[in-house]
């Protein structure tokens, strides 16, 4: 027993010392910049994006964009130790709300002069463009723009004898509360009519689209503006919607939002493309719709994805990943890329009809106009968010819609004097 | 062997070695002996635990955001940590959960430790391993599982007690429930091993002591008093460091079934040293406020070695 | 076991069933959210969202172990799991058994100090060190090898915190006649007292396994080639619509994950009352 011990320890610092010599070996592309790319793309939307890192690779012979896929989440909670040793990628692709956070630190390289001179990183749709700004400086190109939706269940519509979607907010309350059933009658209904998460939202953009119909605004030109008349009118119209009839469980979040629709028991759900597929795998015959207007807008906050140049790339990479991107919006690349990812086409010059072969990017590109960017060039997203979490989840919790804005209002003003 | 074992050994010194050796040569000798010893644990932890711990220190009186420009702010970082409503809303979750935790987690595992060493129990083995395996599921499976029972909408647990009429409500919502739930799910996940620390603990006291009790007539919470407690005292005062520290810490079973809410009330001072370093990127602040942490963990641990380092005495 | 005479034989019976009874519904609450994790595992994924929710499922299917072994690497992850925990294992177990030995059975000078120091390095946070430690193994050129994976963990101050104080309670008679025979220190060392602490090197080897095989951020932030990555990160990469992670393929892919901790763990525990009654302790 000791002697197997012994010999095990000696075999295992040996494989270890051996293991420590076999190191990955570099990439050793004689003459060619390599460049590494992080992107959390990992279904459908990420074998067509390798298939165009591929196609850029081919179509010249100065830069390799060699990829590494990640989930969004783990990309965010390795990046940064990755950044401290300069061990991380050259380029990385990160949702859009957490961009300026890194962008203020420095992280990523300005491509002011990229947007001004390259012709089609020009041809970005403004909102998608503005979503990449902060302080007048581009940290980023999106991938990815698009106003969040109301995904419907086309199987409970027509039970409930409902044919078209409505259009107003009043319309879409009335259309909820037919929807929403409670057979039994012991007050907790069987089935919803919308799932109105109210906090953790998807992309944390349902309250800000309910905001914007209203005619308000989280922050405007770096002041927080949450309290103002138009937002308290647009939190106590939905939390009385829900405290009186019933249309959405509360205390509900963005995930808990999403499983309600796809077991069934939500007939209305804002949320993103893939929506769709999930909609898909769980049997649920779906229709997609614009969020109904407020009283002064139709207006949906956009879910965007980014992506920018890291502070450790060399000049030469640089040079690379910036021809890296405007292949990446060359018409063609843009559109195909559209098609793959099931998202409206970057490019403003895109129609809907050169994506209609994909019904779901069709009906998205539609709408795509009401989209709005989400808190351009905030750095303190997370605390601005976070205070406008707590006042919708008090608020449908049955708190005083007033003094929770209050309240949010004081706690955005530190977080953006900070 | 067994006949050594009869009652608690003493301690005592090692009796000196032979040969004239002066009392200063034995203690340089001993010293050296333990360096040999401790050789390959200094050299790893210097590097990798002693020199980031230094690293983290130095970073808590900078700006750091872990990468590219970073300044000296003296002593601000610390400034903040006692001047932010967050922070001290933090230092009071923890020490909530905490108490919560702690003292469940340990009970729970002493008990079923004792049980599972009754020596009229059936089936021990089967026990032993069913009472382990929460412990060896991974959090995020783990978490899945509960949300999965104990989800207010489509639930199960929910399900089953609307059969009898019953409402569980939201309990990872309910600002007063979150934390207990949170607490819970951590018990279930960690007793385990405490458990089998005991396990461990208890297979050192010598039957002989046990038998001898029973022969004299003791009843069994007098055993329990005056043999099992007193003999496993280090393996308890190990598993009540150890269960205090890993509450002091608690991020993991809030991260992925509470993010921190509802309105911050699980929010734990871990969770906001990742949210400030990892999300806001605030390295700097991040260092301080682990400090603060160490700070009062040393502290409540220092209490706890002088209470278990007199009983200990007591005994003796 | 040794078989004792009981007084009062039949009111101890009476006593044992209730403890038997007791046993069995503690076991059954520890058990559900496993069985959940076991039941949802086969079902189709419409099964695992659909309302009114289910137990058992309704209709059972592989298809989650399917996917699994179309998508992942199997045997490759399960092969880097393997030699990562198992190699922090190992190491940490020699070095945190002959650190613990000298701070718990040789008096020298600074070692209430020094095991001071020890504990409190289990105070800080991981996450404070975390940055410090992957600029450490940056600059050794240690990313994305093993190496980098073990080496930090290699000691562990957890480790030999507990073993200081399982080597304390063992009884100092049979270390001391061995040095009267003339044992040096780690003869005792290694024949006197690690034989008899068996059952701590086997429960904190467990901990130190499972806790390392179930590692999600680690090898996460020290590996970024999904090549290097272990079965607990590779299942990360499994994920559905919105890249939402479909829970029925990652509870089969854990399943899988968690089977060799559990052959692990009951050949263990057979050893483990082998090895505490071959010590004639009990």
């Amino acid at each position: 027993m000791r002697k197997t011990a012994t010999a095990l320890l000696a075999a295992v610092s040996a494989g270890a010392l051996a293991l420590t010599g076999c190191s990955p070996t570099e990439s050793a592309s004689g003459g060619s910049t390599t460049i590494t790319f992080w992107h959390g793309y990992t279904e459908a939307d990420g074998d067509v994006l390798a298939q165009i890192v591929e196609d850029f690779n081919a179509s010249q012979d100065e830069v390799v964009v060699e990829t590494e896929v990640k989930t969004w989440d783990v990309i965010d909670d390795t990046l940064l130790p990755a950044l401290s040793a300069e061990e991380g990628p050259e380029i990385v692709a990160m949702p859009a709300e957490r961009m300026p956070v890194y962008a203020d630190k420095g992280a990523f390289v300005d491509l002011g002069d990229l947007y001004e001179s390259d012709e089609n990183v020009g041809e970005i749709v403004p909102a998608a463009a503005d979503m990449m700004t902060a302080e007048d400086t581009r940290f980023g190109v999106p991938t990815g723009f698009v106003p969040l939706a109301v995904f419907y269940n086309r199987a409970l519509f027509e039970a409930a004898g409902i044919t078209g979607f409505p259009a107003t907010w009043d319309e879409w309350v009335d259309v909820a509360t037919k929807l929403t059933v409670d057979e039994n009658g012991d007050g907790t209904p069987e089935q919803y009519g919308l799932a109105l998460p109210d906090h953790a939202t998807v992309a944390n953009g349902l309250w800000p689209s309910l905001f914007y119909g209203a005619g308000g605004e989280l922050v405007a030109d770096g002041e927080a503006v949450i309290d103002s008349p138009e937002n308290v009118a647009a939190l106590e119209y939905w939390s009385s919607a829900v405290a009186t009839n019933r249309i959405s469980p509360t205390g509900l979040d963005g995930i808990g939002a999403d499983e309600l629709f796809s077991s069934g028991k939500a007939a209305m759900h804002v949320g993103g493309p893939w929506m769709a597929s999930i909609s898909e795998a769980n049997d649920i015959d779906y229709g997609i719709a614009a969020i109904p207007a407020g009283p002064e807008a139709q207006a949906a906050s956009a879910i965007g994805v980014g992506m920018g140049i890291t502070a450790q790339a060399d000049d030469a990479q640089i040079e690379g990943a910036e021809a890296f991107f405007s292949y990446f919006f060359s018409e063609d690349v843009a559109t195909e890329w559209s098609l793959g990812s099931g998202w409206p086409p970057l490019r403003a010059d895109i129609p809907a009809s050169a994506v209609e072969s994909n019904p779901v990017v069709a009906s998205l590109t539609e709408i795509a106009e009401t989209g709005r960017p989400l808190l351009p060039g905030v750095t303190a997203s997370v605390d601005v968010l976070k205070a406008v979490d707590t006042a919708t989840q008090k608020a449908l919790a049955g708190g005083e819609p007033g003094a929770l804005l209050a309240d949010a209002q004081a706690q955005i003003e530190a977080a953006l004097a900070e | 062997m067994t006949t050594t074992l009869q009652r608690p050994a003493p301690r005592y010194r090692p009796p000196a070695p032979l040969g004239g050796r002066t009392p200063h040569a034995r203690s340089a000798r001993r010293s050296l002996l333990a360096l040999l010893f401790l050789g390959p644990a200094l050299v790893l932890l210097g590097a990798f635990v002693a020199w980031p711990m230094l690293s983290a220190f130095r970073l808590s009186f900078t700006d750091s955001s872990g990468f590219g420009r970073e300044s000296w702010v003296g002593l601000e970082n610390y400034v903040r940590v006692f001047a932010d409503p967050d922070v001290l809303r933090a230092l009071g979750n923890t020490a909530l959960y905490a108490a919560l935790f702690t003292p469940t987690a340990v009970v729970t595992a002493l008990v079923l430790a004792l049980a599972l060493n009754h020596p009229r129990l059936p089936l021990r083995g089967a026990f032993r391993t069913a009472l382990f395996l929460p412990f060896v599921v991974s959090l995020a499976v783990a978490a899945f599982a509960w949300s999965y029972l104990l989800d207010p909408q489509i639930g199960l647990l929910n399900f089953w007690l609307r059969g009898a009429g019953l409402q569980l409500g939201n309990v990872l919502q309910d600002p007063a429930l979150a934390m207990p739930t949170v607490a819970l799910v951590a018990v279930w996940k960690n007793f385990g091993f405490y458990m089998v620390i005991f396990l461990a603990g208890l297979q050192e006291i010598p039957g002989s002591l046990r038998e001898a009790a029973v022969v004299d007539g003791a009843s069994p919470w007098q055993r329990f008093r005056h043999i099992t407690l007193p003999m496993l005292s280090n393996t308890f005062a190990f598993v009540l460091i150890v269960a205090l520290i890993a509450a002091l810490q608690a991020f993991d079973q809030i991260y992925v079934m509470t993010g921190g809410g509802p309105f911050g009330s699980t929010q734990t001072i871990v969770m906001e040293i990742y949210e400030s370093g990892f999300r806001e990127l605030e390295l700097g602040f991040a260092s301080a406020l682990s400090y603060v942490l160490l700070g009062i963990t040393l502290l409540l641990s220092l209490l706890q070695f002088v209470f278990f380092g007199r009983r200990e005495k007591d005994l003796q | 076991m040794t078989t004792i005479s009981l007084p009062r034989p039949r009111r101890v019976h009476a006593a044992s069933v209730m403890l038997a009874v007791a046993m069995v519904l503690a076991t059954a609450a520890a058990l559900l959210p496993i069985a959940i994790i076991v039941f949802t595992a086969f079902k189709p994924v419409a099964e695992v969202n659909a309302y009114p929710p289910t137990l058992v499922p309704g209709a059972w299917t592989l298809e989650n172990f399917a996917r699994i072994f179309e998508e992942l690497p199997f045997a490759r992850l399960i092969g880097n799991s393997v030699i990562f925990a198992g190699g922090v294992t190992l190491f940490a177990l020699v070095f945190d058994s002959l650190a613990a030995y000298a701070l718990a059975r040789i008096d020298f000078r600074g070692s209430k100090v020094l095991l001071i120091a020890i504990i409190a390095s289990l105070m800080i946070p991981f996450q404070a060190t975390l940055i410090p430690v992957y600029q450490l193994v940056a600059d050794l050129g240690l990313i994305n090898t093993f190496a980098g994976l073990i080496a930090p963990r290699a000691a562990d101050a957890f480790g030999i915190f507990f073993l200081r104080q399982f080597f304390l309670s063992l009884p100092r008679d049979l270390d001391n006649a061995a040095r009267i025979d003339g044992a040096s220190e780690f003869r005792i060392f290694r024949s006197v007292v690690l034989p008899n602490a068996v059952p701590a090197l086997l429960t904190l080897g467990i901990f130190t396994f499972v806790n390392n095989w179930n590692d999600l951020l680690w090898p996460l932030v020290f590996t970024t080639e999904a090549e290097m990555g272990t079965i607990t990160s590779g299942l990360t990469l499994l994920t559905g619509p919105g890249g939402i992670i479909p829970q029925g393929v990652m509870m089969a892919g854990s399943l899988i994950a968690v089977l060799p901790l559990a052959v692990m763990f009951l050949m263990i525990q057979r050893r483990f009352i082998e090895s505490v009654a071959s010590t004639g302790m009990k």
